[in-house]
């Protein structure tokens, strides 16, 4: 364990930090511009490869949302020299697991395996991006499977609707009105034609970072990348100006209806600043004051002492170009759902008004260390995250010094914050009620 | 920001360019890696807590784990009682009130979580000891305030209002009812009412009864020291009174006799939960378990497995369908296969299943199925090693599923050791397809018509319907369809004009009626005569009468290899009412019955009449003619649906009579030609004593 920190930095928090690991990492390009990121861990015969692609949700026409996702399915439906169904199979019979997901900004597919099987981990994840097979058959399949997953996800989930009806109050312009998933006759109309255009448009090796974690060798594992990957050719840059929100001058009230509920819900939110920005850091911890941990200031207040919710929780969903802080309460018998917005009011007003408690300051201080540490514990994790903040923070070393950014933030910060983002005709209410059935 | 190794990679890459790789060949593994079993260091309090501790410096931060191995306790009329306990500990200790409590915890950045069977608590490791104070001193010195009580109890109620109306959520609930029984600890479940006749004090006892240290096991993984946190673990829980839990015994579940579907409508799903279930007796201790958790993995353990591949990628009726075999040192449990699918496909998604699992006992699985089935487990074991809590969870498994002692260091072997022939023999030991129940929680109005067709390998599948709270109903009704004008009387008489009209109808005294049927290969001759009110029917083969049943206007009997036994009153009132050749006659002028609706019948719409409470009429929309009558019989515990499906009728002196009847007794099917019909001969009052 190196510890190499700046003096400066080291003599202001030696106690907190002392014992926390460093990631160490390299990271360089290929000629093709696929960014590799390798971190080297030997204590355990693991490795994880990753793959992560910048695109998500928003990279999309109108009229032809839930690509990104599409392609989550589509992409493990075979490649050149990987028959359809033969994936999953080549994983598992080399006793691996695996998986993806879609945000709305980025795509991420990652395997890990005993680390006897590098090779074969890095050859898969080449392959799909060198040459995946795009055909109708695999199209009509994963059309239906998607449908189900929106169904199970979404349709048939107690406030399921949540994040759709959310991100469509907010936004109106810019693509993260629509749900990531997209809706389901953009999927039905879109041509195969249009699949293999949008393959082309985002999958090249210059729009993606390849991360190797756990037990390599260094020098090996770049030899093997530049055989895989090195042969894979250069795509056009992707070029993204998505239009830009007005901001939000006037409260939105907003109804909406969920047969599969009978206890209705009170969600507030707010459209917050991209992740990169010091503010969205700041809603992190305006977010864990309020509704983390059970001496929490909305959950102490509503659900403890005045027994009015059920449930409450406040997040600040993070996103590339904007965030989304949203409060989510479910009322407990009678309370009517004004009255909990009027008590969650009042705890953001104090925010504006007040400097937050300096015990209160060094709780979440705590609290955020402690996660902080907890954040790289397994090879898999750290992949993650150091694709996580190269692709969209700009910086993998955030990964190391991300804690840092918040022993900067200030009570001030915090109370600025919380004026610029979270004033009353800045937010949107949302009655999410039960629907009856016909 | 690039950091300085960039230009010295990016040197090096282009020595290694020139190499090449054949993209059509899958690379093959290297050596195979070492792994290392680490063993937790252990020692036992005399209140008979375990304790195992492993030391992991690689991280600032510890966590403590404690589990209960207690037996576990069926909670009967007070179901509840278990987590309102639960949820009742760590709301502060008997010296910390709650809101000093959950300050300090938070403030700490720690998580402490407390449960009548477990305790959990993690955070940095510079506030290792106090975490571990805060965490005994709420799991053994608890804050039982009745004001607690109160909130805690209204905020369980109003929890169960948030998921009614979650259809995975009753799937779960109803399939495990109807597999161990609503009074069996893993069938029952909480209830607004059963939760409202839980007291304060039942909640006192609860605890008592089960927080008992002799089955105890605290495991501590993290950054501590073994000679120190061994000091502040004996502070810390030597005051935990020594004491044993209480353990119970109750009935042993049993699989339903044959096959069936045992529905829930839900009005608002739009997906069906399908899970297709039998008990399994397996422990992990057992021989068997390695074959086992490998068949399993084959047919449904992940998206490797054979259910997702054609369930998902075949067919595209789900986003994941999968199966598990459950292992359970005190109880059955289950094998159980499901997926959640949309409306439309609930039918074929059922067969689906049905063939893959029949398919599965049926023919041996494949070299390579099994080879990626060991690769699978082996390779998940080696990489659940990166994980110090996992190795220190192996330990604990060891001591709580009574293992032996190398159980994990032999773990490869064993997987290795299992041969085809294993997977074929725990297949057919362990998957009972000829009982499975086959529970499906659905929108009804689509679903049902469907599922009430559904046949495999030539057998109907009999339907039950549940409610909610897995109790037995009626099948749902879905209204309204019934067009404008139309009566129980319409039906009646539209039904009397097609088969010849009340006048032909009403000289009709008595029938004579031969058929020809067969059963499992057998072939038999009926005789069927009916005649004012007397009711007969002899079941011969061969010329030999099997059984006779007669009823003779106020009582019933059955003859059956020569003796003579009276039937139950129940039966004798369902004959009464189809000891008339035409009961619909008589109907006309009362109000016994009722028009119910409309249902399918194959392809034909009918109108379902209730005769009586566990008896329906279908009769055709279109012509009139009555397709099916439909009762529940009760055969020892077991209900039954009993169907005669009637088609093909023919002229007989101006009244039309159905020369086919198909007659389904659960998984039973028989089928029954008619021969002739004699009306108003061949019968004479002797034949009815």
């Amino acid at each position: 364990m190196k510890k190499k920190f700046l003096a400066g930095f080291l003599a202001l928090f030696t106690v907190c930090y002392a014992g926390a690991q460093k990631v160490e990492f390299e990271e360089y390009d290929l000629d093709n511009g696929l960014h590799v990121i390798l971190h080297q861990d030997n204590s355990a015969p693991v490795i994880t490869t990753s793959v992560m692609y910048h695109v998500g949700g928003k990279d999309r026409k109108e009229g032809r949302t839930g690509f990104a996702h599409f392609f989550e399915h589509l992409l493990f439906e075979g490649t050149e020299n990987i028959e359809k169904g033969e994936w999953d199979k080549l994983v598992s019979s080399h006793g691996g697991s695996g998986n993806a997901y879609t945000s709305q900004d980025v795509t991420y597919y990652y395997e890990s395996f005993p680390s006897n099987n590098l090779e074969l981990a890095l050859w898969m994840e080449s392959e799909r991006m060198l040459h995946p097979v795009i055909k109708q058959e695999g199209v009509d399949t994963q059309n239906e499977v998607v449908k189900e997953e929106k169904r199970m996800r979404y349709d048939n989930s107690p406030y399921g609707q949540l994040l759709p009806v959310v991100s469509k109050a907010l936004f109106s312009e810019h693509p993260y009105k629509d749900p990531n998933v997209g809706y389901m006759e953009d999927l039905d109309a879109a041509t195969l034609e249009e699949f293999k255009e949008y393959f082309e448009k985002y999958y090249a090796p210059n729009n993606a970072v390849l991360v190797i974690a756990g037990d390599i060798d260094l020098s090996r594992t770049k030899e093997l990348v530049e055989d895989y990957f090195g042969p894979i050719p250069r795509g056009a840059e992707v070029q993204r100006n998505y239009p830009l929100e007005d901001p939000i001058e006037q409260q939105i009230n907003l109804k909406t209806y969920d047969p599969n509920i009978q206890v209705p819900a009170l969600i507030t939110a707010y459209r917050t600043p991209g992740q990169q920005s010091k503010d969205s850091y700041v809603l992190n911890m305006i977010s864990r004051y309020l509704s983390g941990g059970r001496s929490s200031k909305l959950y102490k207040k509503l659900v403890d002492e005045q027994k009015q919710a059920l449930q409450v929780g406040a997040f600040n969903l993070e996103q590339e170009d904007y965030g989304m802080y949203i409060v989510f309460s479910l009322p407990l018998g009678d309370t009517p759902l004004e009255t909990l917005e009027q008590e969650i009011e009042e705890e953001v007003s104090k925010l504006r008004t007040e400097l937050i408690s300096e015990k209160d300051y060094q709780k979440l201080q705590n609290q955020f260390e402690n996660s902080f540490v907890n954040s790289n514990s397994s090879v898999e994790g750290i992949a993650n995250n150091l694709a996580n903040y190269y692709m969209l923070y700009g910086d993998t070393n955030l990964i190391n010094s991300q804690l840092e950014i918040y022993r900067n933030i200030t009570r001030e910060d915090i109370r600025d914050v919380a004026i610029k983002y979270l004033l009353p005709r800045q937010k949107a209410v949302i009655e999410y009620l039960p629907e009856n059935n016909q | 920001m690039k950091n300085i190794f960039f230009t010295l990679i990016a040197l090096l890459s282009i020595t290694t360019l020139q190499a090449q790789v054949d993209r059509t060949v899958v690379p093959q593994p290297g050596p195979a890696p070492e792994i290392n079993l680490k063993s937790p260091t252990s020692f036992e309090l005399p209140n008979g807590l375990k304790v195992l501790i492993i030391e992991d410096h690689k991280l600032p931060r510890v966590s403590y784990s404690l589990t209960l191995d207690n037996p576990p306790i069926a909670e009967g009329e007070k179901t509840g009682v278990s987590t309102l306990t639960s949820r009742m500990l760590g709301q502060g200790t008997q010296t910390i009130s709650k809101d000093d409590f959950n300050e300090e915890v938070d403030f700490l950045g720690a998580r402490i979580s407390i449960g009548v069977n477990s305790a959990f608590a993690t955070g940095l490791s510079r506030y290792s000891d106090r975490i571990l104070e805060l965490m005994s001193d709420a799991a053994i010195n608890p804050n039982f305030k009745p004001e607690y009580f109160e909130d805690e109890k209204k905020k369980l109620i109003e929890g169960l209002k948030t998921s009614e109306k979650d259809v995975s959520q009753i799937s779960n609930t109803v399939s495990n009812a109807l597999a161990y029984g609503k009074a069996h600890p893993k069938g029952e479940f909480v209830t607004e009412e059963s939760v409202n006749r839980v007291a304060l004090n039942d909640v006192i006892d609860f605890y008592q009864d089960q927080f008992a240290p002799s089955k105890a096991y605290l495991v501590v993984v993290g950054d501590v020291e073994y000679e120190a946190i061994k000091k502040k673990i004996t502070d810390a829980f030597s005051t935990w009174k020594k004491a044993s839990p209480l353990s119970l015994t109750y009935s042993k579940p049993s699989d339903a006799q044959y096959r069936q579907i045992n529905f829930v409508d839900m009005p608002n799903a739009v997906q069906s939960e399908i899970k297709v279930q039998n008990l399994v007796e397996l422990k992990m201790s057992d021989p068997d378990y390695f074959p086992v958790i490998l068949a399993n993995y084959i047919l449904g353990g992940g998206s490797a497995g054979r259910l997702f591949k054609t369930l998902r990628e075949e067919k595209g009726y789900t986003y994941g369908a999968y199966s598990s075999i459950g292992n359970d040192k005190y109880n059955p449990s289950l094998f159980r296969a499901g997926a959640s699918v949309r409306n439309e496909v609930t039918d074929s998604a059922v067969i689906a299943f049905l063939e893959e699992i029949d398919n599965f006992i049926e023919k041996e699985v494949s070299n390579e199925e099994l080879r990626t089935a060991k690769a699978k487990y082996t390779g998940n074991f080696v990489m659940a090693l990166e994980d110090s809590e996992t190795m220190a969870n192996l330990a604990l498994n060891i001591e709580v599923n009574d293992l032996s002692k190398d159980f994990y260091r032999t773990y490869l072997e064993q997987i290795d050791a299992v041969t085809r022939e294993d997977i074929s023999r725990v297949a057919k030991k362990y998957l009972n397809p000829g009982q499975m129940r086959i529970v499906v929680v659905g929108k009804g109005s689509e679903v049902i018509p469907d599922l009430e067709k559904l046949s495999y390998k030539g057998r109907n599948i009999p339907i039950f319907y549940y409610d909610k709270k897995a109790n037995k109903t009626d099948k749902p009704e879905f209204g309204s369809d019934v067009p404008e004008g139309v009566t129980i009387g319409t039906v009646l008489n539209n039904y009397i004009q097609a088969v010849g009209g009340k006048a032909k109808l009403e000289d009709v005294a008595s029938v004579f009626m031969t058929a020809k049927a067969s059963m499992q290969g057998m072939n038999l001759d009926l005789e069927i005569k009916k005649a004012q009110g007397k009711f007969l029917v002899d079941t011969k083969m061969q010329g030999n009468s099997l059984s006779k049943q007669v009823f003779t206007g106020d009582s019933a009997f059955v003859i059956s290899q020569g003796r003579k036994q009276a039937l139950p009153k129940e039966r004798v009132e369902e004959m009464r009412k189809t000891a008339m050749p035409f009961p619909e006659l008589e109907w006309l002028d009362s109000d016994q019955v009722s028009l119910e609706g409309i249902s399918k019948i194959g392809e034909r719409d009918a109108y379902v009449v209730k005769v009586s409470d566990n008896q329906n009429y279908y009769y055709d929309v279109e012509t009139g003619l009555k397709l099916r009558e439909e009762s529940t019989v009760k055969m020892g515990q077991q209900t039954m649906l009993q169907q005669s499906n009637l088609s093909d009728y023919q002229d007989v002196k101006g009244v039309m009579f159905p020369f086919k009847m198909t007659q389904t007794v659960g998984p039973q099917e028989i089928e029954m030609n008619v021969v002739y019909v004699k009306i108003n001969e061949g019968i004479s009052d002797s034949d009815f004593q």
